[in-house]
């Protein structure tokens, strides 16, 4: 019971960093159908900034302010140089950009920073536990969702209480109709990038942290669980992308617990034929959005 | 299988001999001339590099579907290769306590290719099912994820099963014991490779996943199920992909995880989109552009060149011409090609079918008008009672048809009558609350599109849906094909005289794309003439035509359902053309049918005069 309890604390940690990716994905991919692999550079470019700041002799109270608001720019300046140029394009198109892009900003790492990791210290209160009982807690665990209940919650009034979230959220559901009752498509767009920035940013700065060091591939881990996450939620649905998140986070923690020894390694694989036979026996993801096909 | 043997059979086999001569070619010169090793292994790497992207162009060129997951199947092949070529000796090195017995086992190089093809293509069949219930269609985002996933499960696999894979100990890879000696492997399978492709693309299931990819519903509306063609599509590919990762495996001497992961999945890829996705042409020109780029890169990259006097390996200019240079060309590559040219430097061009526009079909003569068939063969077409609830909105309510062949039905009505409901449901689209259709009472409610075309009920589309990036002969031809093993017991009609009979003839090698409005209206209809209907139901035909086109529209439409002996079910909202071209008409309004009989009596009917004008017209 208590390992259950623990198990579940810990899966919800895991998941709640998910869910702030996947969330950040689904953002952008509602507003021009972009499912964005380039998501995993909103956390290697602010990693490299830490490792930069670490090395300058910051500490960590100013580099997490560091750590969102590049990935804010990280993020508007993407879109400003590569998505804009493609708006609107076929899906294969789209697909393709954002995977581009990834790859000359881990190329670009790899030709200016070099191959090599590059670590940076983590928090000191990183490796506490706190106990009750037999159960003992990670505090990382628990302020990871403790912060994302918050940004959540913001997020929730941002979209539900605000002209930008109305603006945001009727150009997801027909951009051509939303600009034609006055929605500034520049806007929303750019909006719907920060936002997704900085959503990636709050789940950088976790993920930054227990990484612990960079590398010139590390966004890949980070943009694969996002975009996957946002596909169990059901692509299209913010609310399916928090969902998935915290299922994919759940199913990981789970499965290393009931996994034989032996093949406790192949977790990720396994994880993988889950979200395979969940496609096929529900392809349209936890909760689908009906796609009307238009004739 | 192949619609005409000369264009689909000799002229891609001359091609691929073409593509092949001049790949390989290329290198043996660029090889002569710096004469070095390096030069050589660049060369092999390139024709193998081919192999596998060659194998990917038959899937994402022909279906149009993102795939990261060919190097994923790529991976498998290369392991199960590997596993069983390697010899015990080494195997006890490497894997000393692999499952199944496989540490003592080895078989010869060539039969472990086939054993290595066999495996992959089960797990082949397993994601395509997978791909296949994701609804995967041309640009879908959802398969394409799938796909990454498969590439990621795959890396993830090998580099966590070490028992079996010896893992990700660097240098302690597996060594084959002797490297290909000799190219001649290689070149048989990349010649092998090309033509298999190319007959590919040629072919019927090539053709039919094609015109899916260009349009996925009027594919399903011509009779083709794109699922099955695209599973074709991706076992042919994965087993080319998989004898090519074999060889890959054979040549390097040795496999790694991270060698068929997220960076050889983007050369391929990229090599793929330069070139030019849909043909197999681009893909061989996207190769060896590549490899250039890439190689050239690396040595501009690997300091001490001097240009003009210049040393690259100084500032500023050391600031672009470091080390890896060649992976960023990738990514930029991908980029500026989506963002300035995403169908690649090629498009649709394919070497071989230019050379039979151009030398290979001799003259061509026009051929004469159809004649319309003497006896047309019964048919009917009966939809009764069929209600349909949105909710707690009744958009239809036991509105009803009967049409026979031979005969124009009309069916009209002012906007939100029901027109389009109607039509959805006995096109397969909306499932009906209630009520049922049938030709000559085979039941065809609840059928899928692709069936419903197949049992004789043709449709064609409001807002035209045209195969853009096929010609007209090509898109008539599709239809044909369908024609030809569905609808047998019909009159199937020469594609060429369909042509002239549109009054296409002129345009017959242009791109659908191309075509203008009224030309584009009327390959519709002869494609859809092509599938030789029982019935033809054309959705709008005259939306956005001028009176006097809606006028040519009623003969052309009349002649070529009697050429066919098709009845035909029409709906529009125009009045005049309606009651221009049909025999019958029922009138629906508020989701009933209020009115049907002559175009005489329905023009005297004071309840459709209301429907249409209003009450106070009636006093």
């Amino acid at each position: 019971m208590t390992e259950l309890l623990q198990n579940l604390i810990d899966g919800l940690g895991r998941g709640s960093i998910y869910a702030l990716l996947a969330l950040g994905v689904a953002v952008v991919f509602g507003i021009m159908h972009l499912l964005n692999f380039a998501h995993g550079e909103l956390i290697t470019i602010p990693g490299y900034l830490t490792y930069w700041a670490f090395q300058n002799n910051w500490s960590w109270w100013t580099v997490v302010p560091l750590i969102i608001v590049s990935a804010v720019l990280t993020s508007l300046l993407i879109e400003r140089i590569a998505f804009s140029r493609v708006r609107g394009a076929k899906d294969f198109t789209l697909l393709l950009t954002s995977f581009g892009v990834h790859f000359i900003v881990a190329a670009g790492f790899l030709l200016y920073v070099g191959a090599a990791v590059k670590p940076y210290p983590r928090p000191g209160w990183f490796a506490k536990t706190v106990s009750a009982g037999s159960l003992n807690v990670e505090v990382f665990d628990l302020v990871v969702i403790g912060v994302t209940i918050v940004v959540l919650a913001g997020t929730t009034w941002l979209l539900q209480r605000t002209m930008f979230g109305l603006a945001l959220r009727a150009a997801a559901s027909d951009f051509d109709t939303a600009r034609l009752m006055g929605v500034k498509s520049d806007s929303v767009i750019r909006g719907a990038f920060a936002l997704s920035g900085f959503l990636a940013g709050i789940a950088g700065v976790f993920w930054i942290m227990r990484e612990g060091q960079m590398t010139p591939t590390a966004g890949i881990p980070p943009m694969l669980q996002g975009v996957l996450a946002a596909l169990i939620g059901g692509l299209g649905s913010l609310r399916g992308a928090v969902l998935g998140g915290l299922v994919l986070g759940l199913a990981e923690v789970l499965l290393r617990s009931w996994l034989p020894v032996g093949i406790q390694n192949l977790t990720t694989g396994f994880v993988f034929v889950m979200i395979a036979l969940l496609f096929i026996f529900r392809p349209g993801g936890l909760l689908s959005v009906p796609q009307v096909e238009r004739v | 299988m192949f619609p005409n043997s000369k264009r689909d059979i000799a002229f891609p086999f001359l091609g691929s001999i073409f593509l092949f001569v001049v790949l390989f070619g290329g290198g043996l010169i660029y090889q002569t001339i710096l004469g070095n090793g390096s030069a050589e292994r660049l060369v092999t790497t390139m024709l193998v590099d081919a192999i596998i992207v060659i194998g990917i162009q038959i899937y994402i060129g022909n279906t149009g579907i993102l795939s990261f997951g060919h190097i994923g199947f790529g991976a498998i092949a290369g392991y199960v290769f590997a596993v069983y070529a390697i010899s015990p000796e080494e195997k006890l090195k490497r894997i000393p306590t692999a499952p199944f017995g496989l540490t003592e086992t080895q078989v010869s190089p060539l039969l472990a290719i086939i054993i290595a093809v066999a495996v992959t293509l089960v797990f082949a069949v397993i994601v395509g099912i997978g791909l296949a219930r994701s609804g995967a269609q041309s640009g879908s985002v959802a398969a394409t994820v799938i796909t990454l996933a498969l590439l990621f499960v795959t890396h993830e696999v090998a580099k966590s099963w070490p028992e079996l894979t010896g893992g990700n100990r660097g240098g302690v890879s597996f060594g084959i014991g002797e490297s290909l000696s000799g190219r001649w492997p290689i070149l048989v399978v990349l010649f092998g490779s090309l033509i298999v492709a190319r007959l590919y693309g040629q072919s019927r299931s090539g053709r039919l996943a094609i015109a899916a990819r260009e349009d996925n519903l009027a594919a399903r509306a011509m009779g083709v199920n794109p699922l099955v063609q695209q599973m074709v599509a991706l076992l042919l590919s994965v087993a080319i992909v998989a004898i090519g990762s074999s060889l890959r495996v054979w040549q390097i001497g040795s496999i790694l995880p991270d060698r068929f992961f997220f960076d050889y999945a983007m050369l391929t890829l990229v090599m793929l989109i330069v070139g030019g996705r849909n043909s197999v042409t681009g893909a061989v020109l996207g190769v060896a552009v590549m490899t250039g780029a890439r190689e050239l890169a690396r040595r501009l990259g690997q300091n001490g060149f001097e240009v003009f006097g210049i040393g690259l390996d100084e500032p500023p200019l050391d600031w672009i011409f470091r080390e890896n240079l060649n992976s960023v060309v990738l990514g930029v590559a991908m980029v500026a090609f989506m963002i300035w040219r995403p169908t690649g430097i090629l498009e649709d061009w394919e070497f071989d079918q230019w050379l039979y526009r151009k030398i290979g079909r001799g003259s061509e003569t026009k051929p004469d008008r159809l004649s319309e068939l003497e006896t047309i063969p019964d048919a009917t077409f009966t939809a009764s009672d069929i209600s349909v609830s949105f909710g707690g909105f009744q958009a239809l309510t036991n509105a009803g048809i009967t049409a026979e062949s031979g005969e124009i039905v009309g069916i009209i009505g002012p906007n939100g009558a029901g027109k389009t409901t109607f039509v959805n449901v006995i096109t397969g689209m909306v499932e009906p609350t209630d009520g049922q259709f049938s030709i000559d009472g085979e039941p065809l409610s609840g059928k899928a599109s692709y069936q419903l075309s197949r049992s004789g009920l043709v449709r064609t589309f409001q807002n035209l849906r045209l195969f853009g990036a096929l010609t007209v002969r090509e898109n008539i031809e599709t239809a044909a094909l369908v024609a030809r093993e569905h609808r047998s017991d019909r009159a199937v009609r020469d594609v060429d005289a369909l042509m002239a009979e549109a009054g296409l003839w002129e345009h017959r090698d242009r791109r659908a794309r191309e075509l203008d409005y009224g030309n584009s209206r009327r390959l519709e209809l002869a494609r859809a003439a092509a599938m030789a209907p029982s019935f033809m139901l054309l959705d709008e035909p005259t939306s956005g035509m001028s009176d006097s086109e809606s006028i040519t529209m009623i003969e052309q439409v009349r002649h070529m359902a009697a050429t066919v002996g098709a009845g035909v079910i029409v709906i529009d909202h125009d009045l005049g053309f309606i009651t221009g071209i049909s025999d019958r008409i029922y009138v629906f309004d508020q989701g009933k049918v209020i009115a049907q009989g002559t175009p005489a009596e329905v023009q005297a009917n004071p309840q459709v005069q209301a429907a249409y004008l209003g009450s106070a017209a009636i006093t």
